[in-house]
């Protein structure tokens, strides 16, 4: 033995690691050539997926952009969106509003069934919202699409399929948010056997009436969907009918990007999704990419007036003339997206005022004199303004994770600032922190994208009262012109008041936008008949593999 | 039998101690968990808030959180996430299996780099630049390593699948991502620990006697270089159980690292004190284990113990 031991140990190692790498290969190979068949109807797509394991599956309950991603294609809502923008009939087959807006009384469809066999009815949809409003549910965005706990009033059953939606004071919004996936519905059997768990989801648990049946979830890894057979209740939008023409779809999540992409490029998904602009380039010439431009608030910086130097409306108009936006968006987005000029996105249905568009400029001298005017004349040994000792600076606080384009966005307005000796101190800091900053308000400015159809977020946003007033702003004539838009129904007579919140804002100088975020999708060339919903969210019911 | 008993003891301070420091860590730094998990866009206002903490327990002084806990624990119930609302033995085991793959699986790959290497080792010209294959490795980051491996063995090559949810193909470039560094670490100990052994006279007489490289090196002073190593390796070993986040979350897997680093994030406490419990345990019993290793091996500790016994 021990002489032979130099000549067979060598070979015996190399052998045994080989056999590991080939095993790997031979089968690695096989699971790649059955995704790609043309046969079979099993689609992959790989999402970033944030942290919907996280307790983040409760359709009710979450927040999250991926969450919806997964389970749009598990629950059904009310109504939809057609791609004109108008209110189409889905889970209900009509719908009468009362004149005062405070009644919308909905007739179901008799013929739809969850996926354990339980009846859609006026009692699920009842049940449904009820879950939506109890607090223990948590719910921050399915609520907020109803009106909140203060204007929704509850549901009331007429018969098994006609059901009324009551309100305490009109909301205008209501039937277009009735559309969205948080407005889903669970089955009675679900919410009333596994309501706490929920959150965390699972086969026979994330129970809707949807295209897809929930089969499988592995925390951290995939959720796996497959064909609900009986479907037969698609949307009037929907250019589909029946059953899904897929079999399977299998959600991977992958939280870096370059993975996703490599993942479609390698044949390994067909769908990428959640994809950030530097990505699209590394997109395979066999796949198309999709970008859908999110309608909302596009992404901006929150000054919060009511705290320290932003206080002063000449350090805000200072603040923002310094900003070259044009020139950090172009280079740091790669021309995938487009500067922002209003606080609503030009893809928000009939309210975006494009008379903003090129309404300021990038003006470092007039910065300078904002900031003279208002009383910052001296300037410290690092060549900051200084007024009474103090120096001219404001905290950004920014919420973890930050992706690379915001940091360099950052790094850019930090730039252009000292240029004019404003300090802008960067604090980034992770979700419990940050907290305890944003709810007392100590901070200068904050940023944030927020997806929306209708005007109505900046209720939220700029109202006194409004749950994410960020800029502490307290206007009792724009608390007015916000309470007025959303009782009223006449669509041209809201969009009219949208813009004048919208104009007084690029005045007043509280909210700054800078990008309009679009959801950029890749497919590889395989793959027909995806559609887009109104948030560019994919949707997989029409989709096939050819 | 007392040495049992020592051993048990020993091993409930551990865990006591661990846990004890966890929770107070957690304590300390600032964040709520009930605001990071409602989230910034919620509308749930203060009294419900107030009724949640009241719920999960959290509005007691930090003393009673701490006894009740501890109470908890000591009859077996880790407690409810707080995210989750699950059962924590449920949120971890539900990704035990995958993380106990990725280890083993990784431990293996290490075993071979490290035959491998001493192998190459026993020519001496080679160990120069052993050493520099090494260093890379030491100093490649984890996330570099997982992305290149990804972009030759399957964006490039196709032969391995991205994503870690397809069986044993599927757990090989992660495996490989974890054991590059930790084989060229332990590798470094373990080569410098021969080195070490081969300066001993004995060298000298064994190699008189006639016995070869390779003998030499099994019976002799890879025996010497041991003890060392495998301590370095049970520390290895049982931070990979919570330690793996990075490779989790490039190849998409599920596994504690993952949970427990949402949990903290989340100020998820149960859920981070039934990682930190898994986590000591692993240790503890690894540790044990090594030690009745380290006597098997190395006959002189054992001889010394006795000694001291008698």
């Amino acid at each position: 033995m021990p002489t032979l031991g130099r000549r067979l140990h060598i070979p015996a190692v190399l052998a045994l690691t080989s056999t590991l790498i080939l095993t790997g290969c031979a089968s690695g190979t096989a699971g790649n050539t059955s995704s790609g068949d043309s046969a079979n109807q099993n689609l992959t797509m790989a999402i970033a997926g944030a942290n919907v394991f996280d307790g983040h599956l409760d359709i009710h309950k979450t927040q999250i952009d991926s969450s919806i991603l997964i389970l749009r294609n598990v629950f059904d809502s009310l109504v939809d969106i057609d791609s004109d923008g108008n209110v189409v009939p889905w889970l209900a087959d009509s719908w009468e509003i009362s004149e005062d807006g405070l009644r919308y009384t909905f007739t179901l469809r008799d013929n739809v069934t969850f996926h354990d066999g339980e009846k859609f009815n006026a009692e699920a949809v009842k049940l449904n919202l009820e879950h939506v409003v109890d607090p223990k549910t948590e719910s921050a965005s399915a609520l907020s699409k109803l009106g909140g706990d203060k204007i929704f009033a509850g549901a009331e059953v007429i018969d098994d399929y006609t059901v009324v939606l009551k309100l305490n004071s009109p909301f205008a919004p209501l039937l277009q948010n009735l559309s969205s996936a948080q407005l889903g519905f669970y089955s009675p059997k679900v919410l009333n056997e596994h309501r706490s768990d929920l959150s965390a989801g699972g086969s026979g648990i994330t129970v809707g009436t949807g295209p897809f049946v929930v089969s499988e979830i592995t925390p951290g890894q995939n959720v796996v969907l497959t064909r609900n057979d009986a479907y037969n209740w698609p949307s009037k939008a929907a250019t589909h009918s029946g059953p899904a023409a897929l079999e399977t779809l299998t959600i991977n999540v992958l939280p870096e990007s370059s993975v996703r992409v490599g993942a479609l490029n390698s044949g390994e998904a067909q769908v990428a999704a959640e994809l950030p602009p530097s990505a699209v380039s590394e997109v395979g010439s066999d796949a198309t990419v999709n970008s859908v431009q999110s309608p909302g608030i596009p992404y901006s910086l929150y000054l919060n007036d009511g705290f320290g130097v932003f206080a002063d409306e000449n350090v805000r108009k200072g603040f923002r003339s310094s900003l070259d936006i044009d020139a950090a968006v172009k280079t740091i987005f790669f021309g995938e997206y487009d500067r922002a000029w209003s606080i609503l996105s030009p893809t928000t249905p009939q309210v975006y005022d494009s008379s903003l568009e090129n309404s300021w400029k990038f003006d470092p001298d007039a910065a300078n004199k904002f900031f003279d005017d208002a009383g910052w004349t001296e300037r410290d040994g690092d060549g900051y303004r200084v007024k009474d000792g103090l120096r001219l600076a404001a905290t950004w606080i920014a919420w973890t994770p930050v992706s690379d384009e915001n940091q360099s966005l950052a790094n850019a307005f930090q730039g252009n600032l000292k240029d004019v000796g404003f300090e802008l101190i960067r604090e980034t800091l992770e979700p419990a922190q940050y907290n305890e900053k944003y709810e007392p308000r100590t901070f200068d400015l904050t940023d944030w994208s927020y997806d929306g159809l209708d005007g109505d977020i900046l209720r939220n946003h700029l109202h006194s009262e409004g749950f994410q007033n960020v800029s502490t702003v307290v206007r009792p004539d724009i608390d007015a012109l916000l309470e007025k838009a959303v009782t009223t129904t006449d669509i041209n007579e809201r969009a009219s008041l949208y813009k004048d919140v919208q104009q007084w804002n690029n005045d007043f100088v509280s909210i700054i936008p800078v990008y309009v975020p679009a959801v950029i999708t890749a497919q590889s060339k395989n793959v027909e008949g995806l559609t887009f919903g109104p948030t560019g969210q994919p949707q997989f019911y029409g989709a096939s593999l050819k | 039998m007392t040495r049992l008993g020592a051993r048990i003891l020993g091993l409930a301070v551990v865990i006591w101690g661990a846990i004890t420091l966890a929770f107070f860590a957690l304590k300390l730094v600032p964040g709520d968990p009930v605001d990071v998990m409602l989230g910034p866009h919620s509308q749930v206002g203060p009294e419900e808030r107030a009724l949640i903490r009241t719920d999960l327990g959290l509005d007691g002084p930090l003393w009673q959180q701490y006894v009740t806990y501890l109470g908890r624990v000591l009859r077996g119930d880790l407690g409810m996430s707080y995210q989750l609302r699950k059962p924590v033995v449920e949120v971890i085991g539900a990704q035990l299996g995958a993380t106990i793959q990725l280890t083993i699986a990784s431990l293996l790959f290490v075993a071979v780099f490290l035959a491998l290497g001493l192998f190459i080792a026993r020519t001496p010209s080679l160990r120069g630049l052993l050493g520099i294959v090494e260093l890379v490795a030491v100093s490649a980051p984890v996330f570099w390593t997982g992305l290149m491996l990804l972009a030759v063995f399957s964006f490039g090559l196709n032969w391995f699948p991205v994503s870690g949810s397809q069986g044993l193909p599927s757990l090989i470039l992660p495996a490989l991502t974890i054991a590059i560094p930790v084989s060229a670490v332990i590798g470094q100990v373990l080569r410098r620990g021969i080195e070490t052994a081969e300066e001993h006279p004995f060298v000298e007489t064994v190699r008189a006697r006639g016995v070869g490289p390779t003998r030499l090196l099994t019976h002799h002073t890879l025996r010497h270089a041991t003890n060392g190593t495998l301590a370095l390796g049970a520390y290895v070993a049982g931070s990979l159980v919570g330690g793996a986040v990075l490779v989790e979350s490039i190849f998409g897997r599920s596994g504690i690292g993952r949970v427990a680093l949402t949990a903290i994030l989340a100020r998820d406490l149960p859920v981070v004190l039934g990682v930190v419990l898994l986590v000591a345990f692993v240790f503890v019993v690894i540790n044990a284990i090594v030690d009745a290793a380290s006597g098997l091996i190395d006959p002189r500790l054992t001889r010394a113990t006795v000694g001291r016994a008698s």
